[in-house]
């Protein structure tokens, strides 16, 4: 890896969009591998691990929030992609405008920074601890030496390095993970073997995915089940997790046009929710072997006991090979967007807005070695953390994630409404998560009911915040929706483009010419709105993503009903993208050639200029395209 | 410790960064528009 990163020094260099976007040229297939490849890290397999001794198959669902990328893929990554913007704080100010926009930009941007950095720690140590496991290594040296030759060929080759090397480690990873689930199963007697073996322990329900232990009670209620689809489902409508989406907003603007955005975010959750079906299977093999682990920080540890101890001893090398690869694979991107989110938004922005592409990049470089550094230190301090914990903190966001969906899909949604979501969430955070149980006002609430209660104490302070502020400029609001076409709520913005002549009205323009049931030759003005074909690969998507998933662990545990989940997945997908591909294709056609004046447009706000050049401390620049 | 109050505790360590960069913003906005008005007088 570090020698290929000779190879794309040269292009990193170049720019700003090379070294943290690969010049927007990338096909589907190196964003999916990069998606995957990110969200496999050293940790990955030791929660997937946990949730499943613990729970069973159901506890699959738990991982299932990656799913959000089965709606992403086909409505916020194409709006995002449109939007052009860096980051999901530069879109702050696409989508909103002003100070409120500024603020946001700067409030996200430190998030993210410190995110990278708290991901590299955990992530680090997570190494540390395998290195440790594996070779009896002192846990700094997994902690540090892996990441220092990560950074290597981050710095010199900037995101062409990173994506070119996850597409390699992922093609390493998948071998690994099809080995030793294979190697894990056949040693607890084959995939009869398991069946039987949890089937003779009396504990049938680990091998069903939807075994509840009621609506509201147990250790899995169905309400907490559908408070997950809920949150990754419709969550996918919107722009942001707290720390999912930012991972892919890179990897959706670093594609080369809006269709191959969509595929990349589409076959990076999908390929990882099947990998997650692969390892349960592999993990109940574990559960049969080593029955009644109680410790479970122990249980988390299964799936690599099935390598290290399973393996040959040639091939626990290939297995220590691929688990680097995995870590190398995360390590690199987050220290790239940590990077990208500092020098962009942060130091371009409010300190140096006439920096040079040359000196840019540079910073970029000098970040992403501070960033490495100051991650060896974090993660020192929180040797006790596990995925379990980030997966809390996902959910304590809760107060913003109908805030992240209604950015995206209602028009008078501002930026103050989002600012104080955000800033509320903290504190509804503390006193609903610990003040009030501590003290006994409210007992210790589910999971499931703990984000419903965050996400309704939020509405109580954005939504009075926004409807008692003004809302964002007409003029501002007409471009973006010109410039992304969202979803939802927009009728008074779309209303005015049409007044203004920007816009075609569809009503008078229509033909009386009935309209196939799938339509599948568009205009690119056609293809630019919402229609039926949108909405049926909307519905599909995660039920294929769901059936994959189930279905890759009932196949691995020689089921019949893996099969027919599998055939039923692929057929549906292939109905899917047969409905959906020539709309992209058209959307794509149109937009790719608008997108560099949208660039020049974005790079001039970044230097605080208006569209004529001249100086403005905020550009309202009134849309001149029809 | 307990996870949920850990958990608080590391979030609130991220908001301080987000303040820090919600700190930045505003001193960059407010120089960029003294800048300008002291272009314009």
């Amino acid at each position: 890896m570090v020698g290929g990163a000779a190879l794309f020094y040269r292009l990193a260099r170049r720019s700003e969009s090379d070294f943290f976007l690969a010049g927007r040229r990338l096909p589907w297939w190196l964003p999916a591998a990069s998606v995957f490849s990110t969200h496999t890290a050293t940790d990955t397999p030791m929660w997937v691990t946990g949730t499943v001794y613990a729970h069973g198959l159901r506890g699959l669902w738990y991982t299932f929030f990656a799913g959000w990328t089965s709606v992403a893929a086909f409505v916020s990554a194409r709006i995002y992609r449109r939007s052009v913007a860096f980051t999901q704080a530069e879109w702050q100010v696409v989508r909103f405008h002003g100070f409120g926009a500024e603020l946001l930009r700067g409030w996200m941007a430190g998030w993210q920074v410190f995110m990278n950095m708290f991901i590299l720690g955990w992530v680090g140590i997570a190494m540390g601890k395998v290195g440790n496991l594996a070779f009896g290594w002192p846990v700094w040296v997994g902690l540090v030496i892996p990441s220092v030759i990560t950074a290597l060929y981050t710095l010199a080759a900037g995101y062409w390095g990173v994506v070119m090397g996850d597409f390699l480690q992922g093609i390493v990873a998948i071998f690994a993970i099809l080995l030793v689930s294979i190697v894990g199963i056949m040693a607890a007697g084959g995939p009869s073997g398991v069946v039987d073996g949890v089937t003779a322990m009396g504990e049938t329900w680990r091998l069903d995915s939807m075994a509840f232990t009621g609506w509201l009670t147990g250790a899995f209620p169905a309400a907490w089940w559908l408070t997950m689809l809920v949150i990754a489902i419709v969550g996918g409508f919107g722009m942001g997790t707290s720390i999912d989406w930012y991972v892919e907003a890179q990897r959706i603007q670093s594609a080369k046009t809006v269709r191959d955005a969509s595929y990349g975010i589409w076959w990076g959750g999908a390929i990882t929710l099947l990998r997650n079906g692969i390892w349960a299977a592999s993990i109940l093999a574990f559960f049969v072997m080593a029955p009644g682990i109680t410790n479970g920080a122990e249980a988390e540890l299964g799936w690599f006991r099935l390598g290290f101890e399973l393996l040959p001893a040639g091939l626990v090398g290939v297995f220590f090979a691929a688990i680097l690869a995995i870590h190398l694979s995360t390590i690199s991107s987050h220290l790239n967007l940590g990077a990208l989110y500092f020098t962009r938004d942060l130091y371009q922005r409010y300190v140096r807005p006439d920096a040079s592409e040359r000196t840019l990049v540079w910073v970029g470089r000098l970040t992403t070695a501070v960033l490495l550094v100051g991650s060896f230190f974090y993660g020192l301090m929180m040797q006790e953390i596990t995925q379990w914990l980030i997966f809390a903190l996902w959910l304590m966001m809760a107060g913003i994630w109908l805030p992240n969906i209604l950015q995206v899909v209602w028009w008078r949604f501002n930026a103050w409404g989002y600012l104080a979501s955000w800033i509320a969430n903290l504190g509804i955070a503390w006193l609903v998560v610990w003040v009030l149980p501590e003290f006994g006002v409210i007992p210790v609430l589910p999971d499931y009911l703990q984000f419903w209660s965050l996400m309704a104490l939020g509405v109580v302070v954005f939504l009075p915040t926004t409807l008692l502020t003004e809302p964002e400029p007409m003029d501002h609001l007409v471009h973006f929706y010109l410039q992304t076409r969202p979803l939802g709520w927009w009728g008074p913005v779309r209303e005015e483009a049409v007044r203004r002549g920007l816009l075609v009205d569809e009503k008078r323009t229509a033909t009386s010419a009935p309209r196939p049931l799938i339509r599948r030759t568009w205009t690119p003005e056609e293809a630019d709105g919402w229609s039926r074909e949108d909405w049926i690969a909307i519905v599909l998507s995660p039920v294929i993503m769901g059936l994959g998933m189930v279905g890759a662990a009932n196949l691995f545990l020689g089921r019949a009903s893996g099969a027919w989940q599998l055939v039923l997945g692929t057929v549906l997908g292939l109905v899917m993208f047969w409905v959906i591909d020539p709309k992209l294709r058209a959307v794509s056609v149109d937009y790719e050639a608008q997108q560099a004046k949208y660039l020049e447009r974005l790079e001039k706000r970044m230097r605080w200029q208006g569209d004529d050049g001249t100086r403005v401390a905020s550009t309202v620049a009134a849309p001149e395209e029809t | 410790m307990e996870r949920g109050f850990v958990t608080l505790i590391g979030m609130s360590i991220a908001y301080l960064a987000s303040f820090i960069g919600l700190g930045l913003a505003w001193y960059g906005w407010n120089r960029r528009h003294r800048d300008d008005e002291e272009v314009g007088s």
